[in-house]
């Protein structure tokens, strides 16, 4: 057993449980809580219908249902429901009398629920009847004694000698008028009239009015605006046919007497049941909302017991059964350092029930490829999901993680580098930080996404500003901390146009560059130098490191030929090539090129161009021209590492292969064979005998691949084509450090002067005026242009520079993750 | 001091680095802490010696030309 550290993934074990089956749903719940084990499915053939606790998931299944219903009707009612985030009273394992009392106690509510539901529903559907005869006999009245006024007229004109006596006749005969009276949807009321008119030709007198308050359609839950309509014709068919019109459209008919007495009569009855149902429906909501509040307070711990236990049935599925001995075998990946505190948790549950027969735990031995888990905290968490999002890594092989913890940030800083933004971003990290038990539980996709890499950030805040201490940046302005190493000799007739230099004053600057260098004509000629030739020495490095760790995973799985023929060549023909350039870059710097001896005479030549150095060093290996050099026998000595990193290549290229080779045809030549495919699954072989005592030898599903020498050969061309490019491309590729900060101070310099030092260029109100709207202008683009968008750019650049540069000089990233049965997991994951 | 500075940062980030990887209190975050801080002052320290180094021996001096006429002393200095 090892000490787990984060430079290597935990060790696992597979392990075999025999769970006693009246003990075996505490202790599977019980191993749900601790969140160890990765169960493995031991009946992958049986379709999920045929499982052994199939009855049991439909059942919690059920439960599930009726309680996502009581959320729905809670929500609906706004009730607020109460939120407890795992009391130790909901860690504790249910027993069966418990979870019976439980479901009972759920369907007793759900009736209950539903009943009410039903019957607020008929006496909503009724409650509205009677508001729709309200307004139908409300309106109609107006139209009746309209009616009967005109009525009077009519009677007076028909009394005129000069009327006509036929006339008098018919329209006699019409007053026996009938009438329809209903409600009918707004909508629906054009299509109404249109279709009365043509089925009738004309013959009826209509009248409507528009009911003021909306109408809410209890089925719906929809507003519908309805119109009160009445319908005078004559004759039974007709009437009857316009009722039938009336209904086929939707329209609710409500018989209105044309008596005003009877009308009256109506209409108090109708309030006075209006009255009555008000009364009646607000008691029915009253205690609806009492249930639905006694549920509420509940409601989460009764999900999170059901959700538990459907996970911990769930799982229990993937056991298998042994009816003889009445026990669930189980088999799993757990960390081997966690072995104990599985088994006193199982040891605990054991005797809580009272059991004798004792839950027993084998280790198992096997050839498979335990799953990778690395134990992270808060603050490695974040670091070590940027390595994942790149590959889960092998088992047990050396974890980027743990150096991205810090070469990402100093990475990012490089090309981030500024005091002021440095600040701001430590700032917002230091915030998320302090209140981090806050804002857990905040949602939304962005802000879970910078929540969860918040000490990420916190670190890249702090190392921007040692960078922008280094760069001497603060917002695009200098620091004067240190003496300078250059003064400036202003002539006292200077005009202001013509050019000054500089002259050295004996110092060198002690901390990051020289604040006189901050706006001077050549300053980007100056920083472009530095920061190209910094990137190049920093990328060396980091690729070295990153060569470093094939040795560890070499000598870790016990691969010689990985390090004499892997890890030696590619280490040296980095260092030939580029570790040569890095020595020159800090020689070339070291060296004062403008000496000059006793008599006045320059000791060296001019200083030599490194590019056309490395360039000539491949075109004329082993000769340098006289100006061009950096040091004496530099010619013998470039052609030496030429040499030396043309070796490497036929190195790297054959001495894999034919190794593997040689060891394949000598393991033959013994008499090893492959072993056979007929092996049978121990741990489904009930009839085993020995299964109990010791280790028990699982069986390998994957054999070792069959030897093919032209494969092998054709990888290692591969992978050697693919390391001696990415050698120059990847070194190339830091150049991005250099690019990244170099327009990073650039575009902050622009956004001073184009905001602030514009604005300072004014004297008096105007300038004070517009001081204060360009800071505004100048700090909102600082926050969201340089800090946001130029944070995200470098971001994903030293991203970039972890997944390829660094991570594919060794990490393999072929293992899958650690998934272990945890409640945690599960409550968590269907929340969402 | 010149270039004798880097010799004495170094020494100081090597006595640092030790004192980090030998003091680091054992507990599960140990190999954490230890490789935080020992990758810390190693990056710090190459970055400050780069930018240190590449001013020691300056092939170029800062060129000026929009030096105010007036009072230009408090100009050179920000």
């Amino acid at each position: 057993m090892t000490e787990s550290t984060f430079f290597r993934s935990e060790e696992m074990s597979l392990i075999q449980l025999y769970i006693p089956a009246e003990v075996a749903q505490p202790a599977v719940s019980e191993l749900g809580e601790l969140g160890l084990v990765q169960f493995r499915d031991l009946n992958p053939d049986v379709n999920a219908f045929q499982r052994a606790f199939v009855t049991e998931i439909r059942r919690f299944d059920e439960m599930e249902r009726q309680l996502r219903f009581f959320t729905s009707q809670i929500e609906k009612a706004e009730i607020p429901i109460r939120h407890s985030h795992s009391t130790p009273y909901l860690t504790r394992a249910r027993s069966r009398q418990e979870l019976d009392d439980l479901e009972e106690r759920l369907s007793e509510h759900e009736n209950r629920l539903l009943q009410m539901n039903n019957s607020y529903e008929t006496m909503q559907r009724r409650f509205l009847e009677l508001t729709e005869q309200k307004h139908v006999l409300r309106e109609t009245h107006d139209i009746f004694e309209d009616a009967a006024i005109h009525q009077e007229d009519a009677r007076r004109s028909f009394d005129e000698p000069s009327a006509p006596l036929l006339d008098d006749l018919e329209t006699g005969a019409g007053l026996q008028l009938g009438n329809v009276t209903g409600v009918i949807p707004r909508s629906k009321m054009q299509t109404f009239e249109r279709i009365l008119w043509r089925s009738l030709r004309g013959n009826l007198y209509m009248n409507t009015a528009e009911i003021e308050e909306p109408v809410i359609d209890p089925s719906t839950d929809v507003i519908v605006e309805k119109n009160v309509f009445i319908i005078f014709a004559h004759g039974r068919e007709i009437l009857a046919k316009i009722r039938k019109i009336a209904e086929s459209l939707g329209a609710t008919l409500y018989p209105v007497d044309a008596s005003p007495d009877r009308r009256r009569e109506a209409l108090s009855d109708v309030m006075r049941h209006i009255e009555e149902f008000n009364s009646v429906l607000a008691n029915t909501t009253q205690t609806r909302r009492q249930e639905l509040m006694r549920i509420s307070e509940n409601l989460n711990a009764w999900m999170t017991i059901v959700k538990k236990e459907k996970a911990t049935y769930h799982t229990m599925n993937h056991f298998n059964y042994d009816i003889n001995r009445k026990c669930l075998i189980a088999e799993g990946w757990c960390p081997t350092n966690e072995i104990s505190t599985i088994q006193t948790a199982l040891r605990g549950v054991t005797e809580r029930a009272g059991s004798t027969a004792p839950t027993i735990l084998n280790e198992l031995r096997t050839h498979r490829e335990p799953p990778t888990y690395h134990k992270t905290n808060k603050f490695t968490a974040g670091f070590q999901a940027i390595v994942d999002a790149y590959g889960m890594a092998r088992y047990r092989e050396v974890n980027p993680g743990l150096f991205t913890v810090i070469s990402f940030p100093f990475l990012f800083a490089v090309m981030f580098g500024d005091v002021g933004h440095g600040i701001l971003v430590l700032l917002g990290a230091l915030y998320l930080v302090m209140n981090e038990r806050k804002l857990a539980h905040v949602d939304g996709e962005m802000f879970q996404m910078v929540y969860g890499g918040r000490y990420i950030i916190l670190l890249m805040g702090a190392f921007s500003i040692f960078t922008g201490m280094m760069y001497n940046d603060i917002f695009s302005r200098a620091l004067p901390w240190f003496q300078t190493g250059w003064v400036f000799n202003v002539p006292e007739d200077y005009d202001g146009k013509t050019v000054i230099v500089a002259e050295p004053n004996g110092h060198t600057y002690p901390f990051g560059i020289d604040y006189a260098w901050h706006g001077t004509e050549n300053y980007l000629l100056f920083t472009n130098s530095y920061k190209m030739k910094m990137s190049v020495v920093l990328g060396v490095i980091h690729m070295s490191f990153g060569i470093c760790m094939v040795y560890y995973n070499a000598k870790f799985f016990r691969k010689p030929i990985d390090i004499i023929g892997g890890f030696i060549p590619q280490l040296l023909f980095m260092q030939v090539l580029f570790g040569y350039l890095v020595i020159m870059i800090v020689y070339k710097w070291t060296v004062d090129w403008f000496e000059h001896d006793a008599a006045g005479y320059p000791v060296r030549n001019t200083p030599p161009s490194l590019l056309n150095t490395m360039i000539y060093m491949f075109l004329s290996p082993g000769s340098v021209n006289e100006n061009d050099k950096l040091y004496p026998g530099q010619g013998f000595i470039q052609g030496l590492l030429v040499f030396i990193a043309f070796i490497c290549i036929p190195w790297m290229l054959f001495l894999k292969p034919y190794y593997l080779k040689h060891e394949h045809n000598n393991a033959r030549s013994k008499g090893y064979h492959q072993p056979s495919e007929n092996h049978v699954r121990i741990s489904t072989d009930s009839t085993h005998s020995d299964d109990i005592g010791g280790a028990v030898v699982a069986d390998d599903v994957e054999h070792e691949e069959e030897f093919e020498f032209s494969e092998e050969l054709i990888h290692q061309v591969i992978h050697t084509i693919d390391f001696c490019l990415g050698c120059i491309s990847n070194t190339a590729s830091y150049l991005r450090l250099w690019a990244l900060s170099l327009a990073h101070a650039q575009l902050s310099e622009v956004l001073w002067t184009m905001t602030l030092g514009m604005a300072w260029s004014f004297t008096g109100f105007v300038g004070t005026f517009l001081t204060i709207v360009m800071f505004s202008v100048w700090f909102s683009l600082t926050i969201f242009i340089l800090v946001g968008m130029e944070g995200l750019s470098a971001f994903l650049h030293a991203l970039r520079l972890h997944w390829v540069e660094f991570n594919n000089k060794f990490y393999q990233g072929t293992g899958y993750a650690f998934e272990p049965f945890s409640f945690v997991a599960v409550l968590s994951q269907k929340d969402a | 001091m010149g270039g004798l500075l880097i010799v004495f940062v170094f020494a100081v980030v090597v006595a640092l680095s030790s004192a980090s990887y030998l003091f680091t209190p054992r507990g599960p975050n140990q190999t954490v802490i230890r490789t935080a801080l020992i990758m810390t002052l190693v990056s710090c320290f190459l970055m400050w010696s780069i930018t240190y180094l590449a001013q020691l021996h300056p092939l170029m001096r800062p060129r000026h030309s929009k030096i105010r006429p007036h009072n230009p002393t408090e100009h050179v200095t920000f």
